[in-house]
C-alpha cells in the first residue's frame, strides 16, 4: 500500500467511512498480530491483543500525525497494548518461535537441537534484548521501525542486538559444551 | 591465548547480516584465513543468526479483520471494571448485608420502632399555627430494604464486572 493510498484511507475514515479501516487492518493485520505474539507467545492472546491495539487506533485517529508513518505509529500502539496484557497476565515469554522452522539449510547440528538450544539461550537474555532481536530479525520491519516501536534510539537498538547475539552465541557455546559431556 | 576484540565481533555480525563491504570485507576474510578463533566465533554466530531469521510474520486468523470491525462498534470497557475490583465490590457489599440481615435478625432493631412527632421539636412548635405531622419509624423495616438494596448493587456489580464481560469475550471468541 503506497503513502497515498493510506491518507486517504485515514481521511476516509476520519470523515465517517469506518468501512474504510478495514482495508487498513488487512493491510497490517500480520505485523500487528507477529508484534503481539512475541510479546506474549501466546496465539490467541496475542490476536486479542493485536485487536485491541488496531481499536485503539482507530479511537485516536484524530491524533494521528502525518509527520509520521500509520505504519510507526501502529506498531508502537500494538507493541504498548501487548506489553499491558503481559503485565497483566505474567506471562513467561519463550525464547523463540518453535512452529516456524522452514527454509534454511543446517549445518553441523539436527535443526530440532539447534532450536532448542537456541530456545534455552534465549531464556537467559533479558526480555528486553530478546524483544529486540526477534522484531530485529523479521524482515518486513526496518531498524527505525523496530526502535521507533520499542521507544529506544536506532543506535543503541542496534548495539543492543549485537550485544545480545554476542551473548546468544556465548550461551550457546556453553550448552553444547555441557551436552557433550553429558554424551 | 588469542581473543576477539569486540570490532571482530562487530564484523563478525555485520558480515552475517550482508552489511560489511569493502575493505572491512577484505580485512575480516583475511583475519578469518589465519584465525581459528575467529572462524570458530563466526561459525557460533552464524549458528544462532540462522535459528534468528527463521523469524517471520505470522498470520492471525481469517475472522480477525470481521473481529476488529465488530469491536469498533463495541463501547469501550470502563477502566475500573475489571472483574478483581468487581469480585472486592461484591464481597463488600455482600458482606455489608449479611451483617444487616444478622442485625435484623438477632432483633437489633426491634426496639427502634415508635413514632417521630414533629410537636415535640421546638422550632417547629414556635412557627407553625397548624398540628405538626409525625413520622412512623421502622428500623426493622428500613433495614430490610437496605439489604435488599444492597442485594440489588451486589447483583449490578457482578453483571457489569464478570458476567457481561466473559460473555463478550466468549462471543468474540466465537464469531
Amino acid at each position: 500500500m503506497s503513502l497515498k493510498e493510506e491518507n486517504e484511507l485515514i481521511d476516509q475514515v476520519l470523515a465517517g467511512r469506518q468501512e474504510a479501516f478495514a482495508s487498513l487492518v488487512d493491510h497490517y493485520k500480520s505485523y500487528a498480530f507477529t508484534i503481539a505474539l512475541k510479546i506474549l507467545n501466546n496465539r490467541p492472546e496475542a490476536e486479542e491483543a493485536a485487536q485491541d491495539g488496531f481499536i485503539k487506533a482507530f479511537r485516536n485517529l484524530k491524533s494521528f500525525s502525518r509527520n509520521a508513518r500509520f505504519s510507526t505509529w501502529l506498531y508502537r500502539i500494538v507493541f504498548n497494548t501487548a506489553i499491558s496484557y503481559k503485565r497483566r497476565h505474567r506471562h513467561v515469554m519463550a525464547s523463540i518461535d518453535h512452529h516456524d522452522r522452514s527454509g534454511e539449510e543446517d549445518s553441523s547440528l539436527e535443526r530440532n537441537d539447534k532450536q532448542e538450544f537456541i530456545a534455552q539461550a534465549m531464556e537467559k537474555l533479558n526480555e528486553t534484548d530478546r524483544l529486540a532481536i526477534q522484531l530485529y530479525y523479521i524482515r518486513e520491519f526496518s531498524l527505525e521501525e523496530v526502535s521507533e516501536m520499542m521507544g529506544q534510539n536506532m543506535n543503541t537498538l542496534k548495539v543492543r542486538v549485537h550485544r545480545a547475539r554476542q551473548r546468544l552465541a556465548d550461551v550457546l557455546q556453553k550448552i553444547l559444551k555441557e551436552e557433550a559431556l553429558t554424551l | 591465548m588469542e581473543q576477539i576484540t569486540n570490532t571482530q565481533e562487530d564484523s563478525l555480525l555485520d558480515f552475517l547480516d550482508g552489511k560489511l563491504e569493502g575493505h572491512g570485507l577484505q580485512q575480516l576474510k583475511s583475519e578469518l584465513e589465519t584465525s581459528a578463533i575467529l572462524r570458530e566465533r563466526l561459525e557460533e554466530l552464524r549458528i544462532v543468526h540462522q535459528a534468528l531469521v527463521r523469524n517471520r510474520l505470522e498470520s492471525p486468523s481469517s475472522s480477525f479483520v470481521d473481529r476488529v470491525m465488530a469491536g469498533l462498534r463495541r463501547k469501550p470497557a470502563s477502566v475500573y471494571a475489571s472483574p478483581k475490583n468487581g469480585i472486592l465490590l461484591i464481597l463488600g457489599v455482600l458482606v455489608a448485608a449479611g451483617l444487616l440481615i444478622t442485625m435484623v435478625s438477632a432483633g437489633f432493631f426491634d426496639s427502634f420502632n415508635g413514632i417521630i412527632s414533629m410537636e415535640q421539636i421546638a422550632p417547629t412548635r414556635k412557627y407553625l399555627q397548624w398540628a405538626a405531622p409525625s413520622i412512623p419509624i421502622n428500623a426493622k423495616l428500613i433495614m430490610k430494604t437496605l439489604v435488599g438494596l444492597n442485594l440489588l448493587i451486589a447483583f449490578i456489580v457482578l453483571d457489569r464486572t464478570v458476567l457481561r464481560p466473559y460473555f463478550q469475550r466468549r462471543q468474540s471468541q466465537g464469531s
